[in-house]
């Protein structure tokens, strides 16, 4: 009776060993907690394997793993600070190509190139989370209250969200870029704490304080335009949900309605809305490099694969490696989010999780056992 | 428990749990500027119910059976009339006074597959009632347990979720959670309906067990002439909104009166082939009209074999026919 | 006794999944009489459904029919269904053997009017020479079928019909091609019980007008003892119990099929207390050894453990799958 009878290849062995080595952890901590939890680990469980059917699912995650691994480690592996500028000790670092002085070569400050992009690692993932935290609760709140009361509260909310998506997102990013960074760099400097705070986020030096403050106008700008999207999908999924029995029951058993948004549909719609982050990591990392790259949001010396390759365009086609390594580089962050998102879309809904469960297997094995699915236990 | 001093207070029947008097729901159809009109879902119902019986409540689906049951609990508010619990105006209560009702009253739905939060375990679901009312439990855990144990499941069960059990078990962590605030009323909305008759069974049962043990009154909402006459005392036929004929159950199947009962009897196959080959079939003429633009007078005249000139104009009032047995119909 | 129009031998039918492989029906074996009213009977799972769909092909991946064989006699000929390639069994699907299914919203294109939809089962088969000319026969059919004015509902599209009036028009293009079997999945589940009576006396009466032979497939108890000649009770992907109307219902054999018959409630009689059938259906990824009944069975014996009982004539023709009759 118990789901260790699947069929499992080596990925799901190895997703196995991890949660089993998770679970351990906890359980060490916690006693009991395993016994009490023992559905939701073979959910687990059941969730990688259904990822685990998918390839580009697959390869996604493991990009997505390397560039959060880098975005975390990447400023501490980096073999040069991103604020060392080699030209001033040897001049024939400017622009040195790949091999000569530095693996990926180096910018026009003689900068070592793969320094710079392990470093633009930690920048594209701090702003995507940032303006991830910044955008998508507010959005989830907004979308829960209008497709929960509906009526007149729902056009309210969902008009204020169209006047958002219609507004041009360059438009406010080039707007904020010009108004406020003054005002950040302001509120900054009063608050020493968040100032060192921030730097630390970003794995900069003391001495781009001030540089901070444009980067954060471009982040602020892009969560003020972030939230429609999901205003948007957290209202569709939760007028399908409030129609659920499971709502009308804890209406029944006395339950406000803000304790049924979040308690109950909440955990129901996250899927779906958990996708779409993941998507717009991929998103956000491509905007943000966008908008560096017309010049707005990073100033060097921070490292930005936006603005290495704005940078770059100058020194093209001479200087390639400008060029080609950040792009990749964005390429693959994006694309590794963009497969994970797609198949986290199975994974995330229990119904099409189960679904896969039931596909047919193309590769027949030659001993099939006879595998079960968890039974349900005889009344 | 306090209640306004404003609050309507009945003579009541001692023996009396809940009376509706003039129960209207009406659902107005939108067009694109204006109310096009209304669906009269429940359209002047009257009925009591007394402590200890099943009420049971049959007609086919849109005659508004599910949205009494539903504007009962004020899960619906209701366009019209009085729902008197325990000598109470349920629609008139204010916030403390529903928090009382909400524990006294139930609902069991029809979907086990829908009415329970895939996200929670068993415990969760069945104790999240507790929790929100605020009742002191000395181990959650043993009183989930003893109320599984109730229902049919056991200890096993605690930390599970929804989709790992069947249809049958479902419903059954769904009277467990109901249970678990030791309601008097539960409304039963076609509880057995989506669950196959080798299981319907069981589920009835066990019903039936938990309504004498726990001295529970229930209104039973179904389609099934078969699972109604079971288990219910008395019944109302439904019919487009109104209560047509409403008597004892026994009485009411061995002998009903109302035209539309008559035709709902002969309409239902009965599994028993000598019964069903030799019956004769009432001609069943058309079907069930729309609830927006009901027909005037008896609403169930334009399908009615024995329709006169009246029924098209005035609609019929309720008459008792015999003891405990009223019918809303211009032949009697 | 006619002749067999429909002989269903073997019938296995598997479903190929990652969690397992679904037995989904097991030997079936049945045959259908010419012009009798066939009743498959059980409850959800039992694979019904895959018996009927099976016998045209239409078994869908990761479905697939395993073994069997199922022949169909029309005049003379002998075809086994299950070898036919697929430009042939399109022929005889629609034309020959016609469906009815449980749906009648998800059965009709809301696409289209329903003449067009009536007229294209003609056209496909080739009884009319285009789809204009096919409205008129249309017109015609859904006549038959009782279709409160034709001449204007052929240009309605399913949406502005009620459920009862769209099973009308499924049944009217299930007919339209006089097919000889007529195989009617769970036909009026989705109905109310007074727009049931009419389908199902509708179905009656198509029969009679037309001497076809219906294949019922349905849960309730009450529709089988109003329609069938015959009937065949299905368990967990087996028939366990085949036999004449009355005799199921007077005197059933199986254990199965008694604690079906006493779990029904039956409006017309006065019943203490339903009797039930402990437990509930199996899995058919790994269905119980022996007979698939036997862990629920009142009367368990050590052979139904180990040994899968196979039909036998009980009575003149009744048979069951039982080791303790």
């Amino acid at each position: 009776m118990s789901q260790d009878e699947y069929y499992r290849g080596i990925l799901d062995r190895i997703s196995d060993a991890f949660i089993g080595l998770f679970v351990y952890l906890i359980s060490t901590i916690r006693k009991g907690w395993r016994e009490k939890n023992r559905s939701r680990i073979a959910e687990w469980k059941l969730m990688f394997y259904a990822l685990n059917r998918s390839p580009p699912g697959v390869i996604g995650l493991f990009l997505v793993t390397i560039f959060v691994f880098l975005g975390i480690f990447g400023p501490l592996i980096a073999p040069y600070k991103y604020n060392y500028f080699p030209i001033f000790e040897n001049s024939k670092t400017y622009l040195s190509p790949p091999g000569e002085f530095f693996v990926l070569g180096a910018d026009h400050f003689g900068r070592d190139l793969l320094s710079l992009l392990l470093q633009g690692a930690r920048t594209s993932l701090v702003i995507s989370i940032i303006v991830i935290l910044l955008g998508v609760p507010a959005g989830i709140i907004l979308g829960l209250i209008a497709g929960y009361f509906g009526g007149k509260i729902d056009e309210l909310i969902m008009r204020i969200t169209d006047m958002f998506l219609a507004f041009p997102p360059l438009i406010l990013a080039i707007a904020f870029a010009a108004v406020l960074p003054d005002r950040i760099s302001y509120l900054i400097n009063t608050y020493p704490p968040l100032q060192q705070f921030l730097l630390w986020l970003f794995a900069l030096e003391r001495t781009e304080g001030g540089n901070l403050s444009r980067l954060l106008a471009v982040m602020i700008a892009m969560a003020v335009v972030w939230w429609p999207g999901y205003a948007r999908i957290t209202r569709g999924s939760t007028l399908t949900e409030r129609e659920a029995l499971y709502v009308e029951s804890a209406r029944a058993i006395g339950l406000p309605s803000s304790k049924i948004m979040l308690r109950h549909i909440l955990p129901n719609i996250i899927g779906p809305i958990l996708v779409y982050v993941t998507l717009d990591f991929g998103t956000v990392v491509l905007t943000e490099a966008g908008l560096s790259f017309l010049g707005l949001g990073a100033t060097p010396p921070i490292a930005d694969w936006g603005r290495i390759v704005y940078d770059g365009t100058q020194f093209f086609p001479n200087a390639w490696w400008l060029i080609i390594f950040p792009g990749f580089i964005v390429f693959l962050d994006v694309l590794g989010w963009n497969l994970l998102g797609d198949a986290l879309r199975d994974v995330l809904d229990p119904k099409l999780r189960r679904s896969i469960e039931f596909k047919v297997k193309k590769v027949k094995k030659s001993k099939t056992k006879d595998m079960e699915i968890k039974e349900v236990e005889h009344e | 428990m306090s209640l306004s001093e404003a609050e309507y207070m009945v003579q009541e029947n001692s023996r009396t749990l809940l009376r509706v008097e003039n129960l209207k729901k009406y659902f107005p159809v939108k067009g694109l500027f204006f109310t096009k009109g209304y669906v009269k879902a429940v359209d002047d119902v009257s009925f009591t119910i007394e402590k200890g019986e099943t009420f049971g409540l049959v007609g086919e689906s849109g005659c508004g059976k599910t949205t009494v049951g539903r504007t009962i609990l004020r899960l619906i508010e209701p366009t019209g009339g009085r729902i008197v619990y325990e000598g109470r105006d349920v629609t008139k209560f204010r916030k403390n006074e529903m928090g009382w009702f909400r524990k006294k009253a139930q609902i069991m739905f029809q979907d086990p597959y829908s009415s329970l939060n895939p996200r929670q375990t068993v415990f969760q679901l069945v104790m999240e009632p507790v929790k929100h009312h605020g009742i002191g439990v000395d181990d959650p855990e043993d009183f989930v347990v003893e109320l599984l144990e109730l229902v049919g499941l056991n200890e096993g069960h605690l930390y599970r979720y929804p989709h790992e059990f069947s249809g049958g078990q479902r419903q059954r962590i769904a009277m467990a959670r109901i249970l678990s605030l030791k309601p008097d009323f539960v409304v039963l909305d076609e509880p057995t309906s989506a669950l196959d008759v080798s299981v319907q069974a069981n589920i009835l049962n066990t019903l039936k067990d938990i309504q004498e043990d726990m001295d529970l009154t229930y209104l039973f909402i179904s389609h099934d002439l078969g699972i109604v006459k079971y288990m219910s005392h008395r019944t109302g036929v439904m019919y487009l909104g109104k209560i047509v004929e409403v008597g004892e159950s026994d009485r009411l199947f061995e002998e009903p009166l109302h035209p539309y009962t008559k035709l709902l009897f002969s309409a239902i196959p009965v599994p028993d082939p000598d019964i069903e080959k030799s019956k004769g079939k009432i001609e069943v003429q058309g079907e069930p009209p729309s609830p927006i633009n009901p027909p005037s007078g008896c609403r169930f005249h334009p399908r009615c074999p024995y329709a006169k000139e009246i029924c098209r104009e005035k609609e019929p009032e309720f008459k008792e026919i015999e003891k405990n047995h009223q019918v809303a119909c211009w032949l009697y | 006794m006619s002749k067999k129009i429909l002989e269903v031998k073997n019938l296995t039918v598997h479903f190929y999944t990652y969690a397992g492989i679904v037995k989904a029906i097991e030997e079936v074996s049945f045959d259908v009489f010419e012009g009798e009213t066939f009743a498959l009977v059980g409850e959800t799972g039992c694979g019904k459904s895959v018996t009927a769909r099976a016998i045209t092909q239409l078994i869908e991946s990761p479905g697939r029919i395993v073994r069997g064989e199922v022949y169909y006699n029309p005049d003379g000929e002998r075809l086994n269904l299950l070898e036919l390639p697929d430009e042939e069994i399109r022929t005889i699907r629609g034309n020959d053997i016609a469906y009815i299914f449980q749906d009648p919203q998800s059965s009709l294109d809301p696409l289209y009017n329903v003449g067009y939809q009536v007229s294209e089962s003609l056209f496909v088969h080739g009884r009319v020479k285009s789809i204009k000319d096919g409205i008129k026969k249309a017109v015609n059919i859904l006549r038959t079928v009782l279709l409160p004015d034709p001449e204007r509902r052929v240009s309605n599209y399913p949406h502005e019909l009620s459920g009862g009036m769209k099973q009308r028009v499924t049944i009217g293009i299930g007919i339209s091609n006089d097919p000889r079997i007529l195989i009617a999945d769970e036909p009026t589940t989705a109905l109310d019980v007074t727009v049931q009576a009419q389908i199902l006396w509708l179905i009656k009466e198509m029969k009679k007008r037309y001497g076809v032979t219906v294949i019922l497939i349905t849960h309730d108890m009450g529709v089988v003892a109003d329609m069938a000649d015959r009937v065949a009770v299905m368990y967990a992907g087996k028939i366990v119990e085949v036999a004449e109307v009355t005799e199921v219902f007077k005197n059933p054999v199986h254990p199965y099929t008694q604690g079906l018959l006493k779990a029904v409630p039956n409006p017309l009689k006065k019943i203490e207390r339903l009797e039930t059938i402990p437990g509930t259906v199996p899995s058919l990824i790994n269905p119980p050894s022996g007979c698939r009944f036997h862990p629920r069975c009142p009367e368990i014996s050590k052979v139904c453990k180990e040994k899968i009982p196979e039909l036998r004539e009980v009575k003149k023709n009744h048979f069951v799958a039982c080791h303790n009759r």
